[in-house]
Formats: structure tokens, C-alpha cells, sequence
């Protein structure tokens, strides 16, 4: 093998333990000193050293992003509790929690599941709707506007990049930022602002969405200042590919092609910068800076040539960009890849920069020889650089070259399953739940807490952000995410509908997609905070008409250090709430992501952020005439509740704007909420529904409130007549502010109470109180000699004027 | 060399003075009266002034609400230029580092092609914000006002792992 002067060799043959984490830690290869140990072992065999373009090569495809070696290693985990210890090794929680409950629960409408660049459920008998969600996480803490932009970009990308490529048909956005009105002074040194970085974070996925011509069409934010200087920026793309195009194959003697953006020095050791905390001495090579005009042209281009049947296989380029693409694509094959003819932004760039280069807004094609000048052609006619620039090859091998000269030939095999199982120690230690004092409050006190909760930041409105997201664009978005009955008043939808009719011609179908997030309840119990995504994420799709008989959800995991022990412990407690709450509703996985080493330094000390589990739901509508909002409708209609209102205020909000130490986390009751769910499909589908909203943060009264004032209406609640199927005897504020799950407000017609009732009859259930029409909203308990009452607009103001930037 | 700023016409409001005057108030600094923002568009290559003049009319301004002023430069560091004390206002000038990618400016570079005018040029796009205190210019909130337009600039304006900013 001739090696170039223009890469470097890099010894590490005769390196030490303590010389291989080192050059590990110099070169941010983010490889422990056991997988160091191992390229060591490779390449004595191969009996030379390695270039630094076969390093850099491996650690891209060794690390944690690309890898997901946490999830996919081997965890001894031990949880403790007051009787004792209970032990159990995993060899792959991921396959042993997630991926399991998919397999058993074996949907046959999952059409591609954990396999490609985003999960496909079935969406008609001719085309499937494809889900991913992303993290941006530290190019974000870094640079907001660009980091969260790529975030945009590169989720786009993924759909692009699922089977022979999907068409984007809506984005979703979730964030968690620190508190935006934390002093200057508290915020530590070399860190930006969380209100920057929530502002910056807002117009990157505004910018790149809306140009991109996607509407924006769901999500959550969530403030806590555990996410001040490690924000979490969660990315998801959802589109309709058909069902002919999920397939894709490289062929030894396709080209390889490599199309958009060209490759500059941006981005570089993006995916295993991702496996590195952040501190104020972070470099400015991992930003990536987006181009959605180009992105754009990149999507026209290639959905035509798609339907062109011109290639055979398509990836983005993402983290570990070319090296990562290629790689994966010529896993099977091999591929020989010349650097010389990748198209660069500027002079300058080493081989191993221009192979690991993460810069945006390319993809990568396999195509048959007799088709290169014909797509060639398509991309020149839509303004999009389009370069060849090597061949998949049968040998097993990559082969880079660059001048002539051979800079990297390594097995794909030790390449793709090389790399050894990590073996980690994982406690998890049982924290007993204690119910809080009794909670008596009068009726003001009530009001008083009322107001504070509607204009707390993590469930105020948030409609300064939503409204800069052009969620309309495309047509087709008819549930849309602020729901009212004028412009200027409106309340939170819980999911939004896309009704895809311009492209699936005379369909009746819609697809929903809603989420579920609660970090507060991970600082507790990171089982229940699983589990209650889950279910949040459900109710949320089944509040607008989805059938949970065809929902399915996407995990994307934000974690802190893995290596420490309790945190790893926390991660395991959650991916077990996803297998038993998965198996339990009958809701397959079908495409993830996890983020872990969510970790910062200041001042020499680490600190992790509060765990973090978003579950994405996405369902098929079979009408989407049937579907319903949020707003109350007519005056004299009847509320119900279905679902038990529990003793559940621990993690509230409630309990935080009241300083309370104690409380217990919700649980989730599959067999309870299932049957309800089911039921409310049903009643829907008879139309016997005029609105629905579901309980979530800040409990019943926050949801009824919502509903009154995205409406203008009134309305009266007794809640005396609440506490049904409990034995225990809450308070009224107990009632009022629990966060207990499985529980809907619904509005039906005085004419349909009865078939109503009757179809509900299997679940719990109560009638509450009635659509008022002097705009008041009351909540009434005449046992208790209580009376909370407002004007809905006081109300809506309150919760409106919080963020307001 | 050419610099072309884009100034708001006296009688129109820009909106983004509002919004960065109340990120400022957000930051604790009352002191700041008024706040006045432009692009800057930095041309370099072989170019006519009368070309330039074209890119500035008929490309980069709203003729309705906004007005430009071109200045040549002779110096290739684009921060040293043209940043004239003004008498009563502090300027700062943000432009993306050297390396990093600059997608508006490429957006005005494909532009300029399309206006018919051959000529390889280069562009950078900065930012341009000329800050106007209530009080006297030598203090702001009893600090120096040096040490609060550098919080303003660093902590607001621009973030300096990818750009950089001039203070006068």
C-alpha cells in the first residue's frame, strides 16, 4: 500500500494505555482506551500504522452518535430498594427493550422499523407516512440560530434519505432551554444566555423550514434551568413516500454521487463532539452553518429522479458526513471513494477533512452506470452541484484515495463490527414517593394559583414562537397546533392533522402527530416520566381523533454521562417503562434516537442535565372529517371527564410553583386509559364529540381553562362530582391541580348524553359541569364551600403574556 | 472594494430596533435610548461603482422604506473600515468569521449574477448597530460605557465562536 504525504501517519502502534486515551482526547476521537486498544490490535495485524484519515474514520463511525454504543453494549444493572437488590445483565438494551416490544407486538402495518433513516407505517394500500425526530443538542449550545437550523436541515435529510426518499410534508420541534429570566451573573462563564439561545434556537427553525416550504406544525418547549448551558433541541420531519420506493440496494458497480452542498471545513468531528461535554473552550469547527435554498433544490431534484427509478440507493450525509454515508451504504459491498473529486467550498482542505466534513445539505446516491448522465442532467437543470466521485466495489474494502495516492484501505467488516461491546455498570436506586401534606386552599388561594400556573413557562402560551413558523404552507394542515375561535384568542391544540390530498389524490386519510415530554418527572422517577410521555403523547394524538389501534411513536433519549453509574441507571429504569408501556397500549416503537453525555463543565465541575425522554406519536386517520379541537363550542353543552383524577401532584407544576418536596409521580394504568381512548375514538367517529382536551400539566383545571378561553366561552365545573373510581378523598385543589394520567375533557350536546354515556359505559367516567354563556369560568365544590370564578379573558391573559420576547 | 449600508428611511420604522432595544432592557441596561440597525454588504472584485450602485438599488433595498449609502474601501479588512465615530451614537459592526459559511452572501453573490453583471465578485454581509445612550457617553448604569456596548455586543449582538465584532 503507497501511503500519501498528504495525510499523515499517526503511531500508535507503540503507544502506551495512557498514550492512546491522550491522542484519543488531542484529536477529539472520543474513543475509550479498550476501543483504542482494539484499532490498536488491528492494525498491528495489518502490520503498519494507520493514516490519520483511517482514524478519523473509525472514531466517526465508533461513536456514540452514529453507534449507539450505550444502548447497544452490554449494562449490568443492579436496582436497589428498601428489599433489596435485584440484578440483571443487558447485551443490548436497546434490542432488549424498545426494538423488543416492536418486534412482539408485530404490527403489520410497521412497513420499516429501526433498519433506515426514519420508521414507515402504512399509510393507504399504496403509500407509508415515514417519522423521524433528531437531537441538535451541542451545535445548538454553541451557535443557536445554525445549530438548531442544521437540526432542521438534517432531519429533512433523513426523510430524504428513507428508502429512495420520502416527500417532507411536515416538521415538529421540541426544546428545553434554562429559564429565559435567569440573571446575567448566574449563567456561567463562556455560555450564552438562555434566552439567546431559546431566541436563536426559534428563528434557525424558523428560517430553515419555512423556506424550505414545510410548514412547522408541532411542539413543546420546556424550561428548567438544568438545560442553561446544554439546551436540548429536538428535530422531526415527517413524509409520504410510496410504498414501491421504501426498498433500497447497492449493487457492486453503482457510482457513487454526492449531490448539494459543497464540503468545507464546517462541521467537522460533529458526531464525536456529540460524545463530548461542553465547556467555554468548545471549537468553532463543529458549527454548521444551513442553506435551505439549496436543501430545496436538493428535494425538487431528486424526488424527480426518483420517480425516474435513476438510483438505486440514497443517504444524507449527517453526522460523520461522507465517511458516515458512504460507509453505511457500501456496508455490504465495499466502495473506493476519490477525495480529489469532492467538491470543495475552498482550498486547503486535508483528505480527512473533506471525509468527515459535516458540512450541509448533501446526499449521498448509488447509481447504475447507464443512469449517471441522465440524473446528472436533472440536478444541472435544478441548479444542484452533482459530482461523482467513486464506485461501490465487491471487495469489502474502503478504499480512499486522494492525488493518486491511497490515504485509507480498511475492512468494512472491522469497520461496521469491530468495534467491542462497551460493558458499563448501571444502579438504579428506588426513591420511596412520599404523598405531600394535605392541601387545603380557599378559593382564592385557588384563583391565585390558577393564574400562576396558566402563566408558568412550561405551560404558558407559546405562541410567539409558534406563530413565526409558517405552518400552513403546503395546504394541508387542517388541525393546526393554536386552536380558537378568532385570531386573536386561541388555545393549545394537543396534536395536529395533515391531510395530504395533494398528493395522495381523493384520500380521505390524515396523519396526526402530537408528542409527549416531562423532564420534571425524570428528576423523581424517570420510569414514571417514560411512561407518562408515552401516554401524553397518546391522548394528545387521540384528543384530536386518532385510533390507537394505529398510532406509533419514536423515542429520542437526552441523557447525561452514561460512564456515571446512577445516571446510566436512570436511562435503564426508562427503557423499561418503554417496553412495558409499548406492549401494554399496543404501540410499537418504530424509530429512535438517544443523545447521551448531555453534560457541561463550569469551573472544573460536570454537571448532566435533568433526563430527558420525548416520545413522538404519529397515527393514520382513517376520515378526517372526524376529527375534532380543543375550543368549548355551544353554551348549555355538557362536560365530562373520563379517566380517574388521582393523588398524583408529585413533579407538577403545581407542586413547584408551590414549593412542595413531596408528592407522587402519575402513573400510567394502560388498562384504564386504552378502553378510554378507544372509547373516544369511537364516540368521535359518531360525532358525538364538539370538543376534546386532555389533562396535563397542571391538571384538569388548566385543561378546562384552556378550553374556555380559546373559545371565549364560559364555563361551570362542580367538583364534587370529580372524584370517582378513587378511594382516596382528595382536596379541591388536589382535584383541581393533579397531574394524573389517562384523564380527557370532552363536550357533547345535551342530545347526545345518552348514546354518549352508553358507549362509555366500560370506563370511569363523570359529568362535571356545562358550557356557560356569560364567558365565566367557575369551579364549584359546595361541599367544601369553595368558588373559584373568572372572566375566561383574565384567564387567557394570564396565560398569554408570559413570552412575549 | 465596496461597502454598501442599508439604511431605514427616516419616516418608516424598522422593527428590528424595537425587538433588539428590548433584548437590551432584557439584559438589565436601561440606559440605551435608541437603537438603529443596517446590513452592510462587503463587494470585492474587478466592479464598476455604477454596478455596485445597481446591486444596491435594485437588489439589496426596499426603495419605499430604505436607502443606502456605498462607500469604497482600500483596505482589505472590512472591520477597519468605515466605522467613523459618530458623535452620538456607539457602533458595532458583527461579520461571520473567516471559514464560515456565509449563506446570505452566497444568495447575493447568485443574484448579482442574475442582474447581468459579469464580473467575479466576493461578498460578506455584516451587521451594522448604532446604539444611542440617554445618559452622558462616558458612563451607562454607573459602568464605563466601553464595558457595556462590549456585554452588549458579545452577550447580544454577536456571538463570537463564529463572528466578529468591532466596537467604536
Amino acid at each position: 500500500m503507497k501511503h500519501s504525504l498528504v495525510c499523515k501517519i499517526v503511531d500508535i502502534l507503540d503507544l502506551s494505555d495512557r498514550e492512546l486515551v491522550k491522542l484519543s482526547k488531542i484529536n477529539v476521537l472520543a474513543l475509550s482506551l479498550i476501543e483504542m486498544k482494539t484499532i490498536q490490535g488491528y492494525f498491528a495485524k495489518l502490520k503498519r500504522n494507520p493514516t490519520d484519515v483511517e482514524l478519523e474514520t473509525i472514531a466517526q463511525t465508533w461513536s456514540e452518535h452514529c453507534k449507539h454504543k450505550t444502548l447497544t453494549g452490554i449494562i449490568e444493572y443492579i436496582q436497589e430498594n428498601q428489599e433489596g437488590k435485584i440484578k440483571k445483565i443487558y447485551n443490548n438494551l436497546l434490542k432488549e427493550t424498545i426494538f423488543k416490544a416492536t418486534v412482539e407486538l408485530n404490527k403489520k402495518w410497521c412497513l420499516s422499523v429501526f433498519e433506515d433513516n426514519a420508521g414507515i407505517i402504512e399509510f393507504d394500500s399504496k403509500n407509508g407516512v415515514a417519522f423521524k425526530v433528531e437531537t441538535h443538542n451541542h451545535p445548538s449550545a454553541l451557535e443557536p440560530y445554525g445549530g438548531s437550523a442544521t437540526g432542521v436541515g438534517g432531519v429533512i435529510r433523513d426523510i430524504l434519505g428513507v428508502g429512495l426518499g420520502a416527500k417532507p410534508l411536515a416538521n415538529t420541534d421540541i426544546f428545553c432551554f434554562g429559564e429565559p429570566n435567569i440573571k446575567d451573573s448566574k449563567v456561567p462563564e463562556g455560555m450564552h444566555h438562555p434566552k439567546r439561545i431559546a431566541k436563536g434556537v426559534v428563528s434557525g427553525v424558523r428560517d430553515y423550514g419555512n423556506k424550505m416550504g414545510i410548514p412547522t406544525v408541532n411542539g413543546a418547549v420546556y424550561f428548567d434551568n438544568g438545560y442553561m448551558s446544554n439546551p436540548l433541541v429536538y428535530c422531526g420531519t415527517m413524509g409520504i413516500i410510496s410504498k414501491n420506493k421504501i426498498k433500497k440496494k447497492v449493487n457492486h458497480g453503482d457510482l457513487i454521487l454526492v449531490v448539494g452542498g459543497k464540503t468545507g471545513r464546517d462541521g467537522i468531528h460533529g458526531a464525536t463532539f456529540s460524545s463530548v461535554q461542553i465547556d467555554k473552550k468548545s471549537d468553532l469547527s463543529v458549527v454548521q452553518i444551513g442553506n435551505p435554498i439549496v436543501e430545496k433544490k436538493v428535494l425538487d431534484a431528486m424526488l424527480k429522479a426518483r420517480d425516474l427509478n435513476l438510483y438505486r440507493a440514497v443517504t444524507d450525509c449527517g453526522a460523520g458526513g461522507l465517511s458516515s454515508a458512504i460507509g453505511e451504504l457500501g456496508a455490504k459491498t465495499g466502495a473506493i471513494v476519490y477525495l480529489d473529486k469532492v467538491p470543495l467550498k475552498y482550498d486547503g482542505l486535508r483528505p480527512w477533512e473533506i471525509w468527515i466534513s459535516e458540512s450541509q445539505e448533501r446526499m449521498v446516491f448509488a447509481v447504475p452506470k447507464k443512469n449517471k448522465k441522465k440524473l446528472i442532467e436533472i440536478f444541472k437543470k435544478e441548479n444542484v452541484e452533482a459530482a461523482l466521485i467513486g464506485e461501490f466495489t465487491e471487495d469489502k474494502k474502503l478504499t480512499l484515495i486522494y492525488n493518486n495516492d491511497i490515504v485509507a484501505n480498511i475492512d468494512m467488516h472491522f469497520l461496521h463490527n469491530g468495534i467491542p461491546k462497551l460493558k458499563r455498570l448501571a444502579i438504579y436506586k428506588e426513591k420511596k414517593e412520599k404523598i405531600q401534606k394535605s392541601v387545603d386552599m380557599n378559593s382564592l388561594e385557588i384563583l391565585k394559583a390558577l393564574k400562576v400556573i396558566l402563566a408558568d413557562l412550561n405551560v404558558c402560551s407559546k405562541e410567539w414562537i409558534i406563530r413565526q413558523y409558517d405552518y400552513e404552507v403546503q395546504g394541508q394542515t387542517i388541525i393546526k397546533p393554536l386552536q380558537g375561535n378568532n385570531i386573536e384568542i386561541s388555545g393549545p391544540g394537543d396534536a395536529v392533522v395533515i391531510f395530504p390530498y395533494s398528493i395522495v389524490k381523493n384520500t380521505k386519510k390524515g396523519i396526526v402527530l402530537s408528542n409527549g415530554l416531562n423532564p420534571q418527572y425524570g428528576k423523581i422517577n424517570t420510569y414514571k416520566m417514560a411512561a407518562s410521555a408515552i401516554e401524553e403523547s397518546l391522548r394528545n394524538a387521540v384528543s384530536v381523533g386518532a385510533d390507537i389501534e394505529k398510532i406509533a411513536i419514536l423515542d429520542n433519549f437526552c441523557w447525561g454521562n452514561p460512564n456515571k453509574s446512577e445516571i446510566l441507571g436512570s436511562l435503564v429504569r426508562a427503557a423499561n417503562a418503554c417496553y412495558d408501556i409499548s406492549k401494554a397500549f399496543e404501540v410499537p416503537f418504530i424509530s429512535g434516537k438517544d443523545s447521551l453525555h448531555n453534560e457541561y463543565s463550569v469551573d472544573g465541575r460536570k454537571y448532566s442535565i435533568p433526563p430527558a425522554l420525548l416520545i413522538s406519536a404519529i397515527g393514520v386517520i382513517e376520515d378526517v372529517a372526524n376529527t375534532v379541537t380543543m375550543p368549548l363550542k355551544d353554551e348549555g353543552n355538557k362536560i365530562f371527564i373520563l379517566g380517574i383524577t388521582r393523588n398524583e401532584l408529585g413533579g407538577s407544576v403545581f407542586s413547584k410553583v408551590k414549593g412542595f418536596k413531596n408528592g407522587i409521580v402519575p402513573s400510567v394504568y394502560p388498562n384504564e386509559s386504552r378502553t378510554i381512548m378507544k372509547k373516544i375514538y369511537q364516540t368521535i367517529n359518531r360525532n358525538l364529540i364538539e370538543s376534546c382536551h386532555d389533562c396535563s400539566e397542571g391538571g384538569l383545571a388548566i385543561a378546562v381553562s384552556e378550553m374556555a378561553f380559546a373559545s371565549g366561552k364560559g364555563v361551570y365545573v362542580d367538583i364534587d362530582t370529580i372524584n370517582i373510581g378513587v378511594e382516596e378523598s382528595l382536596t379541591t385543589a388536589e382535584t383541581l391541580f393533579s397531574e394524573s394520567n389517562g384523564r380527557f375533557i370532552v363536550e357533547i350536546k345535551p342530545k347526545n348524553v345518552t348514546e354518549f354515556k352508553n358507549l362509555i359505559k366500560d370506563c370511569v367516567f363523570a359529568e362535571i359541569g356545562y358550557v356557560r354563556d356569560d364567558r365565566k369560568v367557575v369551579f364549584e365544590s359546595r361541599k367544601n364551600k369553595i368558588k373559584v370564578q373568572e372572566k375566561s379573558e383574565v384567564l387567557f391573559n394570564s396565560w398569554s403574556g408570559t413570552i412575549n420576547w | 472594494m465596496f461597502e454598501i449600508e442599508v439604511l431605514t428611511k427616516k419616516d418608516f420604522k424598522n422593527p428590528q430596533n424595537e425587538h433588539i432595544l428590548s433584548d437590551i432592557a432584557s439584559m438589565g441596561i436601561a440606559s440605551i435610548a435608541k437603537v438603529r440597525y443596517s446590513p452592510l454588504y462587503f463587494i470585492c472584485g474587478k466592479i464598476r461603482f455604477s454596478d455596485v450602485k445597481i446591486i444596491a438599488s435594485e437588489l439589496l433595498i426596499d426603495k419605499i422604506t430604505e436607502s443606502y449609502v456605498i462607500r469604497r474601501c482600500s483596505d482589505l479588512d472590512v472591520k477597519d473600515v468605515n466605522l467613523k465615530m459618530n458623535s452620538s451614537a456607539s457602533i458595532i459592526e458583527v461579520w461571520y468569521k473567516k471559514g464560515i459559511t456565509d449563506t446570505v452572501a452566497e444568495s447575493v453573490v447568485k443574484a448579482v449574477k442574475d442582474l447581468n453583471i459579469n464580473v467575479e465578485v466576493k461578498i460578506k454581509v455584516g451587521h451594522k448597530y448604532y446604539l444611542y445612550s440617554k445618559e452622558s457617553q462616558t458612563t451607562l448604569n454607573n459602568n464605563p460605557i466601553k464595558s457595556v456596548i462590549e456585554l452588549i455586543a458579545t452577550k447580544l449582538l454577536a456571538n463570537t465562536l463564529v463572528q466578529d465584532c468591532k466596537i467604536r
